[in-house]
């Protein structure tokens, strides 16, 4: 809702809109300059504004030089961006305590200042859009996002000069400005022409009885930001690239640009779209209290795509180079409908090595590049997206009581939790819950049983987190939210029969599958379990697994890694149970778990079995921080495997099941 | 003798190993073959010594062990019906890589290595059917030595 009359607001009376804005208690933050280069800060005046200053930008090189001119805003953009105010580097999650066996975990009461950003560029509504877009998606999105997005007024200023790292023109998100904020400004030697964008913006302006703009003041405002975008031209041409980028997975460029890059995250950091955080954990000395945070992070870290077992998706710069640049251009568009690049050219000029990501993707995706295989084929998010199976909204910080421990193996117990929870009561199986002590790291943990009165959870200790959970008392608390994330899809597998493969501590998300199957065993044909583990002494749930042998309705066999001579059963890998087995795979549907090297092997095996990919499921292990794909760790290609999974199909994965370093 | 050679073939066209073989190629293999009964603990390959015979297990189970010494017999892998042992028969040095023993009674296809090597030399049609078999052995021997060297499902010390 652009005005289509727009007003004029002499340079001269500037201050009476700083007042207007700050009228109703609102903190006003813009561009000053501050230690030689623009940045956003709170504002007490507009005195505060660079003016007579532009910026001079190139790969790796950000300079401020004087115009010798009055305009405040002859410069592109600053050195951060918005998200500073909007998605704050750091921001308070939970308050907990732990006293004795009760444990309460508390979210922090969510405050947004209210503020007015002035000086927002065509291509930072753009991003205000695009990261809002990102942090309203999932079961939950982010709140503290969301509300201070609502709580801020936008003032936005037309680029009048262009810098030589803009791409905006490319991008299609300036360097008109044609929507997204409250108030558009478009600056003239003599002062500005005022536009309104909503109701909010127009009540300020209403309040400092502007007379109209000449329509000669009009055109001049119009051709300034004409000739910027003809300044700019087209330096990246979109059409086709998310596709082009996709299909060029493995061009020779991505190992090149890896070694010039340092992986500093400089330019995830900049960039005003990139939202990835983790979860920071503190405790005090006693491990009474504890607080979790929110903090930017980035897929350029090394540590980002790290899982349980010392495994990391993405080990390679090359590896999170790819990561960045194929999300930015390609993926965002299946996670959200648009790019994830606004094309500021921040990560351009904050770039110590000097990469330019224009040049990266001329050369990795040119037009007219030698199309490779596509991973994913390219669709817009309605389409594509699957959809949650969860029939609940996930719960948030219910507290359950530990019931009992039983130890499966020597460092697995399964916890039996009683809560009265009705949407952790309705979880599905395949779905999990974050598990939360106070003082103590946040694991992902997959539900390994669904009873009337509450879950189990089977556990591994493998760290101070999950060595605290294994050794809880009965009747101890813990904190848990959820259920996350989609489950097994046990309605696929009707009238047909059912192969179910799980390998080690994969067993625990199975286990609910099993017992969900066997519910309604009349609804499947055969049934054939076929169970992995390291040796003997790491089998899971032994004497139920025993039990289930003893049923005359289902087959199961089982195989593990290493045996000393007192094991009489099989000694191999999983597939070794099946790939001569007689059954007809083109009846079956799979659902498989356990390390992702394991069901490689069994999604291969069960191919050479007449499994086709659509009837072959699989639940992915990835860092998953946030639990609702607002956090970035656990991003495969298009997926948040923990919003979008964990459980996928085989056809939903396509190609990226299993290739190196996504 | 015909019979016996048919009731052969016949039980061995029950396994995988010969389940999809031509019925001329089966019935020359079975020809030289001889039907073993193992009861269970019986160590029908010793590791480091000479294997003279290449079997094919029709019904049983052998588990297919290394000694290590100050921890005993590791089982590294076992083979079931239709799997191959004795393949280093086939070699030219002809030692055995390992131990098996048989978990359970066992029923095993038996060739013992000249003849079957002047079978398969005389007749390369035998030849290239029984070697994709061998490597079909081999290679799930290789899987799971990866696998054992991966230690796929083994725990890492974690943040949580």
């Amino acid at each position: 809702m652009v005005t289509a009359s727009a007003r004029f607001l002499p340079r001269a009376d500037l201050d009476r809109l700083f007042t207007a804005l700050t009228a109703d208690g609102r903190r006003v933050v813009g561009p000053t300059v501050v230690d030689g280069s623009i940045v956003h800060d709170e504002l007490a005046s507009f005195a505060e504004l660079p003016k007579g200053w532009t910026a001079e930008t190139a790969p790796g090189a950000y300079r401020l030089q004087p115009t010798g001119r009055d305009r405040l805003f002859d410069y592109n953009v600053g050195a951060t961006s918005w998200k500073r105010f909007t998605h704050p580097s750091i921001v308070p999650l939970t308050r907990g305590r732990r006293d004795g066996n009760q444990v309460v975990v508390e979210a922090v009461e969510i405050d947004p200042p209210k503020l007015a950003f002035v000086g927002v560029r065509a291509c930072e509504i753009a991003a205000l859009r695009i990261q809002d877009r990102a942090m309203r998606a999932g079961p939950l999105g982010d709140a503290d996002h969301i509300a201070r997005g609502d709580a801020a007024l936008v003032v936005a200023v037309e680029c009048a000069v262009a810098a030589s790292t803009c791409f905006c023109t490319s991008m299609g998100t300036g360097p008109e400005i044609d929507g997204g904020a409250d108030i558009i400004l478009s600056e003239l030697d003599e002062g500005f022409v005022v536009r309104t964008g909503t109701d909010a913006g127009a009540d300020v302006v209403d309040r400092l009885g502007l007379g109209p703009a000449e329509s000669l003041q009009s055109d001049r405002a119009a051709r300034q930001v004409g000739a910027v975008r003809a300044a700019i031209g087209d330096p990246v041409p979109a059409e086709g690239l998310a596709t082009r980028l996709r299909a060029a997975l493995d061009h020779p460029r991505w190992a090149e640009v890896a070694d010039r890059c340092l992986a500093c995250a400089n330019c995830t950091l900049v960039c005003p779209t990139c939202f990835c955080t983790s979860v920071a954990v503190a405790s005090d000395l006693d491990g009474v209290e504890g607080t979790t945070d929110r903090t930017w992070d980035s897929c350029f870290s090394q540590g980002f795509g790290r899982v349980a077992g010392d495994a990391n998706f993405r080990p390679k710069v090359k590896d999170r180079y790819r990561q960045w640049l194929t999300h930015k251009f390609s993926t965002w568009w299946d996670q959200f409908g648009s790019t994830g690049c606004v094309g500021c050219g921040r990560c351009i000029a904050w770039c110590p090595v000097g990469i330019d990501v224009r040049e990266e993707l001329n050369a990795i995706a040119p037009i007219g590049a030698p199309s490779g295989p596509i991973p994913w084929p390219l669709s817009p998010i309605e389409g594509r997206a699957p959809a949650p199976l969860a029939t609940v909204e996930p719960a948030a910080h219910v507290t359950a009581t530990v019931r009992s421990v039983s130890f499966e193996t020597v460092d697995t117990a399964t916890l039996e939790l009683v809560l009265d929870d009705p949407a952790l009561l309705g979880s599905r199986p395949g779905q999990f819950v974050m598990v939360e002590l106070p003082g103590f790291a946040i694991p992902p943990i997959s539900i390994s049983r669904i009873r009337p009165d509450g879950l189990n959870l089977t556990i591994r200790s493998v760290g101070p987190a999950t060595a605290a959970l294994v050794n809880l008392a009965t009747g101890a608390e813990v904190s848990l939210r959820g259920p996350l994330g989609r489950g097994w899809p046990i309605e696929a597998a009707y009238g047909r029969d059912v192969v179910i493969v799980a390998g080690g501590i994969g067993l625990a998300p199975i286990r609910p599958l099993i017992d969900a199957i066997l519910a309604e065993r009349p609804k499947f044909g055969a049934i054939r379990l076929y169970l992995g583990a390291r040796t003997p002494r790491d089998r899971l749930f032994v004497a139920e697994m025993n039990a289930l042998a003893g049923r005359t309705d289902l087959e199961i066999e089982e195989i593990v890694d290493r045996a000393g001579p007192e094991w009489q059963g099989k000694v191999g890998i999983v597939t070794q149970l099946f790939d001569h087995a007689p059954w007809d795979g083109t009846r079956a549907t799979a659902f498989m778990c356990g390390p992702e090297r394991m069901m490689t092997a069994t999604a291969n095996t069960l191919e050479h079995r007449g499994v086709t990919d659509e009837n072959c499921w699989l639940t992915l292990e990835r860092n998953m921080a946030c639990g609702v794909g607002t956090c970035g760790h656990c991003q495969l290609g298009p997926f948040f495997v923990c919003r979008d999974g964990p459980v996928f199909s085989l056809a939903e994965l396509g190609s990226a099941f299993g290739l190196e370093g996504l | 003798m015909r019979a016996m050679t048919e009731t052969l073939c016949a039980l061995l066209t029950q396994t995988w190993f010969a389940a999809d073989m031509p019925e001329d190629i089966c019935e020359r293999l079975s020809a030289i073959g001889e039907l073993k009964e193992y009861p269970a603990g019986a160590a029908v390959v010793s590791e480091g010594t000479t294997c003279r015979e290449l079997g094919v297990i029709l019904h049983g189970r052998i588990a297919l062990r290394l000694a290590l010494p100050g921890v005993g017999e590791q089982t590294i892998l076992t083979i079931d019906d239709g799997d191959l042992f004795g393949w280093s028969a086939l070699l030219p040095e002809s030692i055995a890589t390992s131990t098996g023993v048989t978990l359970v009674p066992t029923t095993a296809l038996v060739f013992d290595r000249e003849p079957l090597a002047a079978l398969m030399a005389a007749n390369p049609e035998i030849a290239s059917a029984i070697y994709p078999r061998v490597l079909v052995a081999v290679t799930r021997r290789l899987q799971a030595t990866r696998t054992q060297l991966l230690d796929l499902y083994r725990a890492g010390h974690e943040p949580w």
